[in-house]
């Protein structure tokens, strides 16, 4: 028990850490053998001596364990406040260390602040979007089968059996005038059973019940919260409240809490979609409804995707008007409710993601640059600091809190940033980001910026922590020694860290010309009309007043259309139902005459149906190509007419003339006859393939597209001025009519591309930060070198170098070192660009042109970046840097 | 040499001033301040030898004494005591009081009538 016989070891894993039951065995077994010994000395016998040392000692393991217990705790106690006595002297000295150099501590942090900002603001999106559950019951059990009929929908509704209810809904717009205003409002007409489906429940009023989706008893609309707040000022007596829907009375039965914004944030109302189950054409020839489900308990996606896989294809023998063919649904699939709202914005907003993490790695980089730079000066502090007993790793740790600050300060600057920045994202997405109501720099936000923060602060400081205890005083006897090789072991870190800087500003820099380029590709496609001096409008005549095929709605839009040609500046003005690039123009399936007559058989599909005004192609600037545009008397009661666009005739009737031809609805119908072909014109988006239009003449198709139509107009000058003619001449005619979405067709060309331009700009903006903190670090690097030089450039100027010569070495140097990094970077950016593929358009991936322009961009950066260093080593003077070599070895 | 005592035998204050007198004369490990003890009272106060670790510290809690490892004359790991100025202020205080009670008891002890 003595000290003698403990293992030699215990002393050492003493020294590390205090061994506490090894001490009280030491103090203890030191006690009772000196008692022991003296015993012996008195005479006893060893036996003797011991029994009664024992005896005298009392309950030896009592005193131990109690000895144990008290002493444990004490360490512990100790060492708690030991350590928070360091991270506060930790704090301290950090503290102390970023206000003696406030204009690096500024630098880094605004470098880190951007970094961190630009990452929290995208993760506080993509949080809110694609990594939050939707706002409903278990959003996780919600499903949506796509799109279908009525009758469909009926069918499917009662066959599924893993599904526990399925709600139908379409979007509408519908004029509503609430007695002081017509508005067009967006809406949504709903099986009753959408929002119990969905979990929600009005918070004023009610929801719908059955019977409001029963004919005639379905004229009740519930409104959304912010149409509530905006239109009604937020009046809790409007429920019970009418209002003219299409021109029919409505009354407002409840508000929707402003959490449901289903199925997106532009619905105004939803309305009860009443099912006619006896008109068969309505049941099951229009489709376009949107299905959403709820898993029955214990079903999994894979159940629900199989079954709808049978079932829907099995409904092609229950169409009661028209056999769709072999081919009918057998894509049927269940889709997670998520994934369908979030849709595309996923994986832009992951890429976007992944860009302002590259961003943030530069950042890193160069405030890890700065630090040894830093550490370097301050070799001497490190050097006392450590020769006066900070351990390397108390040093180390030191520099890493030193660290953590200033990542700490970056980040507390980028969460201000990140604030600004989201709520320009939000504004500024104007295809609408899905769930843009939700996204906010949330708690997890503001999570996820502290663990960027210790991470990024752990991560720059590492480097130059480990470079500088390594250098720091373990060579304190030599100090000036050795700086010679620790500054050119510095120069060598610094650059491995900028060479790797560069390759992840060149991943960054071809992305961005990648999608620069496919914006210029797809901004120079010609949408085949001429948008330029043309102004469109939305006219929406309530259905109840203007029923579609009557005379009044007739005369409406000849008295409409009048009048705007009356107007000074037009030139000519058309109607058409749906505008090209707002919004997609549906496509219809046609019989041709001699090739595609049975309707059993699936048929094949004009691109684009759109019904318009003899004038339009005029206004368009659409030019007919062969045969003749539409005129007045194309109307009802003559012979059908249509014009096709030069991809139907070529596909149709490839050898001969598409004039005279017929074509045909997709059901029992008389033949239209073709008279005039177009040129084909971008309908859905300019990326738009498939552009094979069909127009009909409205004049034969009133009762078919409803009341609501696009007035376009050509003006002699600016387009802009005709908005308020349109507006005041709908008004004077009816003032129950609302105009809306008055735009120029410019600004819905531009509009159609603006997300192409939203990416391609904001991967440009980070691009060019990435760029710019690029040059910072060769600027920092060749800085460094030159500095460290001046004797060597001193020496070779008075050995007769030129300073044309000895700035070639350094911008030489600058070269080599972007090169490294740049082809790095390209050989990186070859696999790293291929997810960009979706929003690319006419380029290729590997385009040749960007991954040939990048290393002359990179190296026109190393030239701007190392010409102010190396122009200061030309300059440098054979005697100044003599003297100061002489000055350095005497300091 | 038997020993068998209860550990209420002493007060705690008892041992405590024991202790600390025993600490003026300089540095001790525990063994030495119960041989102090021993020796000092010829063997009258007799203490379990076993307490006086626990009450050393809660001597060291209170910042009476401190310790550290040492070497003892037979060259072995000892822990040593030392008394600090608290301990030393303490143990002046406290040594005023019991004597002042031990001269009250002894004259009550002495008065009329005699004991004998």
């Amino acid at each position: 028990m003595s000290d003698d016989r403990a293992p030699r070891w215990r002393r050492y894993v003493r020294l590390a850490r205090p061994n506490v039951p090894a001490d009280v065995d030491d103090e203890l077994a030191f006690h009772i053998q000196a008692r022991i010994d003296r015993n012996i000395a008195l005479g006893l016998t060893p036996d003797d001596a011991q029994r009664d040392a024992i005896a005298r000692f009392g309950d030896v393991d009592a005193v131990r364990s109690a000895l144990v217990r008290h002493d444990e705790r004490q360490h512990a106690t100790e060492r708690r406040a030991e350590y928070i006595a360091d991270v506060a002297q930790d704090l301290r000295f950090g503290w102390r260390a970023l206000r003696r150099a406030p204009g690096f501590t500024i630098a880094a942090a605004l470098t880190l602040a951007l970094g961190i900002g630009a990452n929290t603001a995208i993760f506080s999106v993509l949080n809110a979007v694609v990594l939050q559950p939707l706002p409903y019951a278990h959003p996780d059990r919600l499903v949506t089968l796509g799109q279908g009929s009525s009758g469909e929908y009926l069918a499917l509704r009662e066959r599924l059996r893993t599904i526990t209810d399925l709600a139908e809904w379409n979007a509408t717009t519908d004029p509503v005038d609430d007695g002081r205003d017509a508005l067009r409002l967006t809406g949504v007409a709903v099986t009753p059973n959408l929002m119990p489906l969905l979990g929600t429940a009005p918070m004023l009023g009610r929801g719908f019940t059955p019977n409001d989706g029963v004919p005639g008893s379905d004229r009740v609309l519930v409104l959304s919260y912010a149409t509530w707040r905006r239109e009604f000022g937020g009046a809790r007596d409007v429920v019970g409240r009418a209002v003219r829907l299409q021109g029919l009375p409505y009354t407002i039965i409840g508000v929707m809490p402003p959490s449901f914004r289903y199925p997106n944030a532009n619905v105004q109302y939803w309305r009860p979609y009443a099912i006619d189950a006896k008109n068969l054409g309505l049941m099951w020839g229009v489709g376009g409804k949107e299905f959403v489900g709820r898993l029955s308990p214990n079903v999994t996606l894979d159940q629900v995707r199989r079954e709808v896989h049978t079932v829907w294809p099995s409904l092609r023998s229950a169409n009661p008007i028209w056999d769709p063919g072999p081919e009918y649904r057998q894509d049927a699939t269940a889709t997670p409710l998520k994934a369908n709202v979030v849709g595309a914005s996923a994986p832009l907003l992951w890429m976007l993601f992944g860009a302002t993490f590259l961003v943030l790695l530069i950042a890193c980089v160069n405030v890890a640059n700065l630090l040894l730079a830093r550490a370097t000066a301050r070799e001497r502090e490190l050097a006392v600091r450590a020769a006066l007993g900070g351990g390397r790793g108390r040093l180390m740790r030191q520099l890493i809190t030193e660290g953590v600050m200033l990542s700490g300060l970056g980040a507390a600057a980028g969460v201000g940033l990140a604030m600004l920045v989201v709520r320009a994202l939000v504004g500024g997405v104007p295809t609408g980001l899905p769930r843009a109501n939700e996204i906010a720099v949330s708690g997890i936000a503001l999570l996820f910026a502290l663990a960027m923060a210790i991470a990024t602060g752990i991560v720059f400081s590492i480097v130059p922590a480990i470079r500088a205890t390594s250098g720091a005083a373990w060579a304190s006897g030599s100090m000036l020694g050795r700086r010679a090789t620790a500054s050119k072991s510095h120069a060598r870190t610094s650059s491995w860290l900028v060479g790797g800087e560069i390759a992840l500003a060149v991943m960054l820099v071809v992305g961005s010309l990648l999608l620069v380029r496919s914006f210029a590709a797809l901004r120079s496609i010609a949408p085949g009309f001429d948008p330029t001096h043309v102004i469109a409008a939305r006219i929406s005549a309530p259905a109840a007043t203007y029923a579609p095929g009557s005379q009044r709605l007739a005369s409406f839009y000849a008295d409409v259309l009048d009048r705007i040609r009356a107007t000074p500046g037009v030139r000519s003005a058309a109607l058409v139902d749906q505008l090209s690039l707002a919004a997609p123009v549906w496509s219809q399936a046609i019989r041709v005459q001699g090739q595609f007559e049975d309707v059993t058989h699936t048929l094949p599909m004009a691109d684009h149906l759109q019904t318009v005004s003899p004038d339009y192609f005029a206004t368009m600037g659409i030019h007919v190509l062969r045969g003749r545009s539409f005129t007045d008397d194309d109307r009802a009661g003559q012979r059908p007419v249509a014009v096709v666009s030069r991809s139907i005739a070529k596909r149709f009737w490839p050898a001969g003339d598409a004039i005279g031809q017929r074509i045909g609805y997709p059901f029992d119908s008389p033949w239209i006859t073709i008279v005039g072909v177009v040129p084909d014109t971008k309908q859905d988006s300019l990326r738009d393939t498939s552009t094979a239009t069909m127009y009909l003449p409205w004049a034969q198709r009133t009762t078919m597209v409803g009341s609501e139509l696009w007035l376009v107009a050509r003006t002699t000058g600016d387009p802009a001025g005709a908005g308020a003619a349109i507006r005041r001449i709908v008004r004077d005619i009816d003032r129950g009519v609302p105009v809306s979405d008055i735009r120029t067709m410019d600004d819905v060309v531009s509009g159609s591309v603006v997300a192409a331009r939203f990416t391609s700009a904001l991967v440009t903006v980070f691009a060019l930060v990435a760029l710019a903190l690029g040059a910072v670090g060769i600027f920092g690097v060749m800085s460094y070198v030159v500095s460290e030089r001046r004797q060597e450039m001193g020496l070779r100027i008075a050995l007769g170098a030129s300073g044309a010569q000895v700035q070639q070495l350094i911008v030489g140097r600058a070269l080599r070192l972007v090169a490294i990094g740049t082809v790095a970077g390209l050989a990186c950016a070859l696999i790293a660009v291929r997810p960009l593929h979706r929003w690319l358009y006419g380029v290729s991936p590997i385009d040749p042109v960007t991954f040939a322009g990048v290393p002359i961009v990179f190296a026109a950066v190393a030239l701007l970046a190392s010409y102010l260093p190396a122009r200061r080593a030309s300059r440098a003077s054979p005697a100044a840097a003599m003297r100061e070599g002489a000055d350095g070895k005497a300091g | 040499m038997p020993t068998s005592r209860d550990p209420g035998d002493l007060l705690q204050g008892t041992l405590r001033i024991l202790i600390l007198k025993s600490l003026l004369l300089g540095a001790a490990h525990g063994y030495a301040i119960s041989r102090w003890i021993e020796d000092t009272t010829g063997d009258v106060l007799r203490i379990e030898e076993g307490s006086l670790y626990p009450a050393l510290r809660r001597l060291q809690d209170r910042g009476l004494v401190t310790s550290d490892w040492g070497l003892s004359e037979n060259n072995r790991r000892a822990r040593y005591y030392t008394i600090t100025r608290a301990g030393r202020a303490l143990l002046r205080a406290e040594a005023s009081i019991w004597l002042e009670y031990s001269r009250a008891v002894t004259r009550v002890l002495r008065a009329d009538p005699s004991l004998a």
